[in-house]
């Protein structure tokens, strides 16, 4: 998030003498007088919303170094300066363009300045991410001392001994009750061991164009067409499809309108979660928090009726969607469709939010809404092997796609215990509840994930539009808090299961198998990948991933 | 003649010019290194075997010892053979270095073709003797994309046309000829990588694409050239051929530079149309230099992989996918290390066969045409 989040911001008036105020403190900042000991932690939340501020475009190298130093009380509190003098740590993350490691350069310069220590970046495209960690680990050739990392990775990093448990001070420093719930363990823990410090939160959520659902033209269209109930927005799969066929062939304001936007095309793995968010209302049954594999046995569950079903849906939308979706990875189906006004729903992460009054290409502005991903009438029983009705009603189900980015210190730096107190105190600066705040804020490749990143009044009290933020934040939230949230396994491979799965829904796609003979494909392949990586383990750390 | 001469009686050679002192130190020094690289070699294998209790961290010393040997070789052949030595090592570096980086890597590869390798497993790297293969031989996918590859080869002749005749137009008395040969020599220069943003992501897009704009301006309602299988198998074709047409039109036109002038003029003399003068002198005579083109073509072509990652991933459904591309998903994406290189080895060694039958048919071909 996001830019757009901070166009609604207070006016330049303001802005510009919070900026001048910060300036100021900043000027003056030192030994006798730290910035961050000159605001009261709320005026510190207020003041590094005002960096850069309205209408100043993207956040600079010294907006983030400036954030990075109004942030650095925690780290004053417990290190003392040039602690760390003759220390020097490789961080190893992503290169995106003004985010991830590019923002972390200038949010920790501070740090490094204030504790002497040298921070050696490794900077890598995110394509190339998971096979240069897999080689660093299988070579035993781990040549970093923090790592960026997906909790997906933490399998095959904490499962293997690889990462160093987070002190008690950590924990204190970075207050991690304040993350949302389902980011507290057993995400981030391995053995009842802490390892992560989240500077993320993931979860797909639903999308969806506000004019369409509240065109009167189309709800008269919807009516004589003998649609179900009201013209309005999804809240099933069911009404998904439903709206999604009725839509083929509509127009609003002279534009082709769609429907619902399957991503059909593989994106290294990553495509698999958007097949998932249409799964998860099917398959993840609130009595059980397994829904792509049995845990006593990593049978994969991926060919059961509801895995099935959902498959089933993308074929039979297909044909109603944009004609070149067989060529649309997530990528094209959010920012050059979605955002470019093709398409009326979407599942995605809450990039796409906050992409929507801030990216050139979008023409959705004030014409977007938000909400958790759409539920289901009926859930596939697995174990019982049977569809139920819930008495509660619908199923919904929550797809936590990814979990997130975090902070992880390698356990090569446990040896030498200035180096590793340097690490942890260089990921608990990046993982800071203040700091975290900004870069919910601001793009960063982040998304919001503590509870106090929800606090709506402080977002209005910076001058945001309190329905927007309402609506947006709430999407998130009500997803990251849900009781049934679908939470991805954290083992070993998790990504070559996912690749996998995307070579074969390619050709269900293409029409070259049916849902139920690629979905038992897609079985075999995992059963197959599953003994290469060996099942006894699988077993073990899935069941360790989900808290068993 | 300074050279090693050998005894007839099997004695060591004996260089002229050289002292026994220095030739006894060239001895020395050669036995000495490799006696260093074995050890080494015999520490670190014991060691990952698990035989002894020690060992190097990781084979990096190995290569140093190797690198060590090889200048140790390399001088002591100089102080034990004096002059022949001195020509040994105009060669030896070069077959050391190719010993390093192209021979061991294929054996060294096969050894790993044959184990249970992915980076992720629990279990590291098992032996598992020829499964790798049997799996290839089931594997849809590869011989979805080897099917693939005979589609793309096939297109070469096609390449190979169109080549032929740009070349001949640029070897033509045409205005501004040095323009038209750089520009059209510009797409060769362009990495295949940017070929596939600009052209497969941008132009070619379904909503905002110039082509795709134009096409509807001629009446294509849905121009969609990458979802159904031929015609995004043909798009992909184009687009490779955009960038590697220029390569043979270059070979080629050096080709018809270096062609006689006078048989030409005296077929025209002998009133020889210019379809008979191409049909009947320039093409025979370009023969050799058009199978060397699309020989080194088709090679290049065996291996295309960036324009299909890049532009459908190997979609819709495996349409467009290439043998390169399906390895790189095996390596990068699923870590499978040991599969992927056997994959790798078997195309390696059907590209070896594959090339040498073209090379005996070709052969054959041009003698029956001289």
């Amino acid at each position: 998030m996001k830019v757009e989040l901070y166009n609604y911001m207070m006016n330049r008036r303001t802005m510009l003498k919070g900026a001048a105020g910060v300036a100021a403190m900043a000027a003056v900042g030192g030994p006798a007088m730290n910035v961050s000991t000159a605001f009261a932690q709320d005026d510190i939340r207020a003041a590094i919303l005002k960096i850069p501020g309205v209408g100043k475009g993207q956040p600079t190298d010294a907006d983030w170094q400036k954030v990075g130093e109004m942030t650095l009380g925690a780290t004053k509190s417990s290190i003392q300066p040039g602690e760390f003098k003759g220390v020097e740590l490789s961080f190893m993350g992503l290169n995106n363009q003004n985010v991830h490691n590019v923002l972390f350069r200038g949010l920790s310069k501070a740090w490094a300045d204030y504790t002497g220590a040298t921070i050696n970046w490794i900077d890598l495209a995110q394509a190339d991410y998971n096979a240069r960690l897999q080689q660093a680990i299988a070579t035993g050739t781990v040549d970093f001392d923090v790592i960026e990392m997906g909790a997906p990775f933490e399998g095959d990093v904490c499962g293997k001994g690889l990462a160093s448990e987070m002190p008690d001070w950590v924990k204190k420093q970075i207050d991690m009750d304040d993350y949302v719930g389902y980011l507290k363990a057993p995400v981030g823990t391995w053995a009842g061991k802490t390892y992560r410090v989240s500077c993320d939160g993931d979860c797909h959520n639903f999308n969806y164009r506000s004019d369409v659902f509240a065109d009167a033209g189309l709800a008269d269209e919807w009516k004589k067409a003998g649609g179900e109930g009201d013209w309005k927005a999804p809240r099933t799969w069911q009404e998904v499809n439903a709206a999604t066929k009725f839509l083929k062939g509509k127009q609003l304001g002279g534009q082709d309108l769609y429907g619902y936007l399957d991503p059909a095309k593989g994106w290294g793995g990553f495509g698999f979660y958007f097949l998932g968010s249409r799964a998860t209302a099917y398959v993840k049954h609130p009595d059980s928090k397994a829904f792509l594999f049995e845990p006593d046995t990593m049978k994969p569950m991926v060919n059961n009726p509801g895995w099935v079903r959902a498959i089933q849906d993308v074929l039979d939308c297909l044909p109603s969607e944009p004609a070149d979706q067989l060529n649309a990875d997530p990528g094209t189906t959010g920012f050059q469709q979605f955002l470019a006004g093709t398409g009326s729903m979407l599942s995605w992460w809450g990039d796409i939010g906050s992409n929507v009054n801030t990216n050139d290409s979008s023409v959705i502005q004030g014409k977007t809404a938000f909400d958790i991903l759409p539920g289901s009438p009926d859930v596939y029983n697995h174990a019982a092997g049977k569809w139920d009705t819930l008495a509660s009603g619908p199923n919904f189900a929550p797809n936590m796609a990814y979990i997130g980015w975090g902070i992880y210190v390698m356990a090569r730096v446990d040896a030498d215990p200035k180096k590793q107190k340097a690490a942890w105190s260089l990921a608990a600066h990046l993982g800071g509840k203040d700091i975290s705040l900004w870069m919910a804020a601001y793009p960063s490749g982040f998304q919001p994930y503590r509870q106090s990143h929800f606090n709506i009044p402080e977002w209005v009290g910076a001058g945001y539009d309190e329905a927007f933020i309402t609506n947006y934040l709430a999407s998130q939230a009500n997803s990251y808090n849900h009781p049934n949230a679908a939470i991805e396994p954290r083992i070993p491979g998790i990504f070559q299961y996912y690749s996998e799965a995307e070579d074969i829904l390619s050709n269900i796609y293409a029409g070259k198998m049916k849902a139920q003979e690629g979905a038992d494909a897609i079985a075999a392949a995992w059963e197959k990948r599953t003994d290469q990586l060996g099942r006894d383990n699988q077993i073990k750390l899935y069941k360790a991933s989900l808290g068993m | 003649m300074t050279s090693v001469s050998t005894a007839a009686s099997g004695q060591e050679a004996v260089a002229p010019h050289v002292t026994p002192e220095r030739r006894q130190r060239g001895i020395l020094l050669i036995r000495g290194a490799t006696l260093l690289l074995g050890l080494v070699s015999l520490v670190q294998l014991l060691s990952v075997l698990g035989y002894i209790p020690f060992g190097f961290t990781n084979w990096q010393p190995v290569l140093i010892a190797y690198v060590l040997w090889s200048a140790a070789l390399c001088w002591g052949l100089v102080l034990r053979d004096g002059e022949a030595g001195w020509r040994a090592i105009f060669v030896l570096p070069a077959v050391l270095f190719t010993v390093a980086l192209v021979i061991f890597p294929t054996f060294f590869g096969l050894y790993i073709a044959f184990s249970d390798w992915n980076l992720q497993s629990a279990g590291g790297r098992q032996f598992n003797g020829l499964d790798n293969f049997y799996q290839l031989v089931a594997d849809p996918y590869f011989w979805n994309a080897l099917g693939n590859m005979v589609f793309y080869v096939a297109t070469v002749l096609v390449q190979y046309a169109i080549a032929f005749g740009l070349a001949m137009l640029l070897n033509a008395d045409i205005k501004a000829q040095k323009f038209f040969r750089v520009a059209f020599l510009l797409p060769f220069m362009l990495s295949p990588v940017a070929v596939s943003w600009m052209i497969g992501k941008s132009m070619l897009e379904y909503r905002f694409g110039p082509v795709t704009h134009l096409l509807r301006t001629l009446g294509w309602s849905q121009p969609t050239l990458l979802t159904s299988p031929w015609l995004a198998k043909s798009t992909i074709a184009l687009m490779d051929a955009w960038v590697w047409i220029p390569f043979m039109m270059i070979m080629i036109l050096a080709g018809l530079q270096a062609l006689p002038k006078d048989v030409q003029e005296a077929a025209k003399v002998d009133g020889a149309t210019g379809w008979q003068g191409f049909w009947q002198i320039t093409f025979p005579l370009m023969l050799p230099v058009s199978v060397t083109t699309v020989v080194l073509r088709i090679i290049f072509q065996l291996k295309l992989a960036d324009i299909v990652i890049n532009t459908t991933a190997g979609g819709p459904g495996g349409a467009t996918d290439t043998i390169s591309s399906y390895i790189f998903r095996v390596y990068k994406d699923r870590s499978n290390v040991g599969y992927g290189t056997m994959i790798a080895e078997v195309y390696l060694i059907i590209i070896i066969f594959f090339v040498a039958l073209l090379l005996k048919f070709t052969s054959r071909f041009m003698q029956r045409a001289v």
